[in-house]
């Protein structure tokens, strides 16, 4: 049989097909085409965005047992977003403020950065801080702007000291050091036993703020004054912890952690090669998960005092509504169903209490026995501050924060600046940030 | 039934010609016409999703604008706050050392792939397939496999140092200011090589066996030929590829995000992590966009001087 001869494609054809497709993309892709037709069909859907939680059981509880049951009760379907932990949050929460599209409801971490977004959900607040023994007062220079509530406490993530009972043990040393000085006496110690400190330094989010802070406020020294407008950083007494801090990092700590991102420390505890780091419970979970034997030698304590007193630095988890969502009722009223005492309890314990709420109420309640090794954690809501403090919680803050003003001092003067230049240079910085 | 087709066939073919109808078809059969239809749509797309954020940066930059709140015209003031801002000079030195030293080792290195590639081996294909590997993985991915590698205790390097007996103990590769900034450029070399071997060994391959032939008579020898022949004829293949390198790995984040954060001490910082920190982080997007626009004269004073450099040689 003959075969038909193939015919060259002409310039006609190929518009005909690029035609013909760009028809049936518009068609098919054509958003309103497919909304009018699902939209009746539907329930209504809230969508939630949070960061993963290092405790799985929290995030399962939440799909399994909180989403199922409001959509049953309320006939509104959540849609929950995990985004990624380690540092990305903040970057997709200020693309969705850009965009004025994306989650209706969020754990809206760096709120300072754009509080005008959210809604004012003083209402919530207010009912919840009633029913459940009163916020506790720091909490609120975060959530409160100018006298109304732009974000719901939903609890913190406490950083605190963790180290390797064990090996203090193996170094004479039965007691978690007290204060600083005791600490850098056992860091010496344990590095020479091979198993030095890793204090991170890098350009992390968490864990090297909730020691690097708490330092400087035990002696003393503040970012800013109260107002925030006038850099207190500039002291002898900053000179001082600078110092303090050369020798800890020499002599007690190893070298790697001055780059730390977030994630190192518990790389490296997990992996034997430090026996203290200040962190979040995330190594103790991993530890009794993965390592089981390391899990039972595994303890935490207080940061150690200074000789004006014991401070920790508060990461503060707080959910708001956003102000370009479609439904901010909608929202609120789902942030108002899920801080209510019978979904909020069994989801705060859902998590063995690594979200610590900043209400009174909780103080005493019986979930902290879970572990003995969490009840520290409570703790760190007495003496625990905002990275801000005593200056307000705003923008310049976010600034100082995020471009690692502060920490920046510390690692030059440990890479060769000196201890005044270094100083001098993050004063100036902060000059430029508050004007 | 193929007797039909064929007089069916036969009759087409007979058939005069049909001419073009109407002064559309006549204008769409015009080159210049049709080749502004081709072109048009990606012309379009490019402005839209590449234009459009580069024009919306350039009017951020202008204004000091803070995420979720309006924008106030400041003029230049972003550049002025920039040029006594000693990180983002940092930043810029760090960019061109990180860029120079980087496109110098990917364009030498991949020669040299490129040239023990173009020899006959056994598993020659499947060589070839490997040596794409870096270029193929995620670079996220395999940032965290580097984080891995470098890894003081459990690292890679530092198990041969200490299992070679060359060091006790490692270094901190991504402690030391110093060795941090090896490291990224290690990590980027590592991963741009393949592009430059896969593409001068395409150049190498369009190279006339002839003009080696003819070199031999002459006299050359295996380096004689590599320098008279072979590299000559290579150079607009290594220009080219040397220019998209050199953009590329101006632009590098993901990287440095991963391994570093810019730190320690903003040694690793970059303009690309400066500029994300500062408008994403601290959430100053005019300020942001300010620092990424300050990367187009000192790309495009790069590539003149290589165009230059090239021209002339």
């Amino acid at each position: 049989m003959a075969q038909p001869a193939h015919r060259k494609p002409t310039r006609r054809d190929f518009l005909k097909v690029a035609a013909g497709a760009g028809a049936a993309a518009g068609i098919t892709g054509a958003p309103w085409v497919v909304r009018d037709v699902h939209a009746q069909q539907k329930p209504k859907v809230i969508v939630f965005a949070r960061e993963s939680s290092y405790v799985k059981n929290f995030d399962e509880h939440f799909q399994k047992v909180l989403m199922p049951a409001y959509e049953k009760e309320k006939g509104v379907k959540i849609e929950y977003q995990i985004q990624a932990a380690g540092g990305s949050a903040v970057p997709q929460l200020v693309s969705m403020v850009e965009n004025k599209s994306g989650a209706d409801l969020a754990w809206v971490q760096q709120e300072w950065l754009y509080r005008d977004a959210l809604v004012d959900v003083s209402d919530i607040a207010e009912e919840v801080g009633k029913q459940q023994g009163g916020w506790y007062d720091e909490i609120k220079s975060l959530s409160v702007d100018k006298g109304k509530w732009k974000s719901v406490p939903k609890g913190n993530i406490g950083q605190l000291m963790v180290y390797r009972k064990d090996w203090f043990e193996e170094a004479g040393i039965k007691k978690f050091p007290d204060t600083w000085d005791e600490f850098l006496e056992a860091g010496i110690k344990l590095k020479a036993k091979g198993h030095p400190f890793g204090m991170s330094m890098g350009h992390g989010f968490a864990d090297n703020y909730s020691w690097m802070y708490p330092l400087l406020w035990s002696h003393g020294v503040t970012v800013m004054d109260k107002d925030g407008k006038k850099v207190a950083l500039d002291s002898s007494e900053t000179e001082k912890v600078i110092e303090y801090v050369k020798r800890l990092y020499k002599e007690a700590c190893i070298e790697d952690c001055i780059g730390w991102l977030d994630p190192a420390n518990n790389k490296a505890f997990l992996t034997s090669q430090i026996s203290c780091t200040n962190n979040a419970y995330s190594i103790m979970v991993s530890a009794k998960r993965d390592l089981p034997e390391m899990g039972k030698v595994i303890d935490h304590a207080l940061n150690p005092a200074g000789p004006k007193g014991r401070f920790h630095s508060l990461v503060p988890v707080t959910h708001g509504v956003f102000a370009y969502s479609k439904d901010v009722q909608g929202a609120k009223d789902l942030l108002r169903w899920l801080m209510n005492p019978k979904q909020y309890r069994p989801w705060i314990a859902s998590g063995d209490m690594y979200f610590a709420p900043y209400l009174h109420g909780f103080d005493k309640v019986p979930e902290w026995d879970i572990e003995p090794r969490v009840k520290p954690f409570q703790k760190v809501l007495e003496t625990g501050k905002l990275t801000s403090w005593p200056a307000p919680a705003n923008r310049q803050h976010g600034e100082v924060v995020n471009r690692w003003v502060v920490i920046d001092m510390f690692t030059k003067s440990l890479t060769g600046t000196p201890t005044k230049t270094a100083i001098a240079d993050a004063v100036a910085q902060l000059k430029t940030i508050y004007g | 039934m193929s007797s039909v087709l064929e007089a069916t066939r036969a009759g087409a073919q007979t058939a005069p010609a049909r001419r073009p109808v109407g002064w559309l078809r006549a204008t769409v059969e015009r080159e210049s016409v049709f080749s502004w239809m081709i072109v048009t749509p990606p012309v379009l797309f490019l402005m839209l999703f590449l234009g459009y954020p580069f024009f919306y940066g350039v009017y951020l930059s202008f204004f000091q604008r803070e995420v979720a709140r309006p924008a106030t015209f400041v003029g230049f003031g972003n550049f002025v706050k920039l040029s006594q801002d000693p990180i983002f000079w940092l930043a810029v030195k760090n960019t061109i050392l990180f860029t120079a030293v980087a496109t110098v080792l990917k364009a030498s290195l991949g020669l040299a792939m490129a040239l023990v590639m173009n020899q006959d081996f056994k598993m020659k294909a499947f060589t070839r397939a490997m040596l794409l590997l870096p270029f193929i993985v995620p670079t996220v991915l395999s940032t965290v496999a580097w984080q891995w590698i470098f890894d003081p205790g459990m690292g890679l390097f530092n198990r041969l140092l200490m299992i070679s007996g060359l060091a006790k103990t490692g270094p901190s590769w991504l402690g030391n200011p110093t060795l941090a900034m090896v490291s990224i450029i290690m990590v980027n070399t590592w991963r741009g090589l393949p592009f430059f071997g896969i593409s001068i060994l395409a150049g190498l391959q369009t190279i006339p066996t002839e003009l080696h032939e003819s070199a031999t008579i002459d006299g050359a020898g295996t380096w004689g030929r590599f320098w008279y022949v072979t590299l000559p004829s290579l150079l607009p293949v290594i220009f080219i590829v040397t220019t998209f390198s050199i953009v590329i790995t101006f632009f590098d984040f993901q990287l440095v995000y991963v391994l570093t954060g810019g730190g320690p001490a903003n040694s690793t910082h970059l303009m690309a992590t400066y500029a994300y920190s500062i408008s994403m982080g601290a959430g100053q997007m005019g300020l942001g966009s300010a620092v990424a626009l300050s990367m187009v004269p000192v790309l495009g004073l790069l590539l003149a001087v290589l165009t230059f450099y090239v021209r002339k040689a």
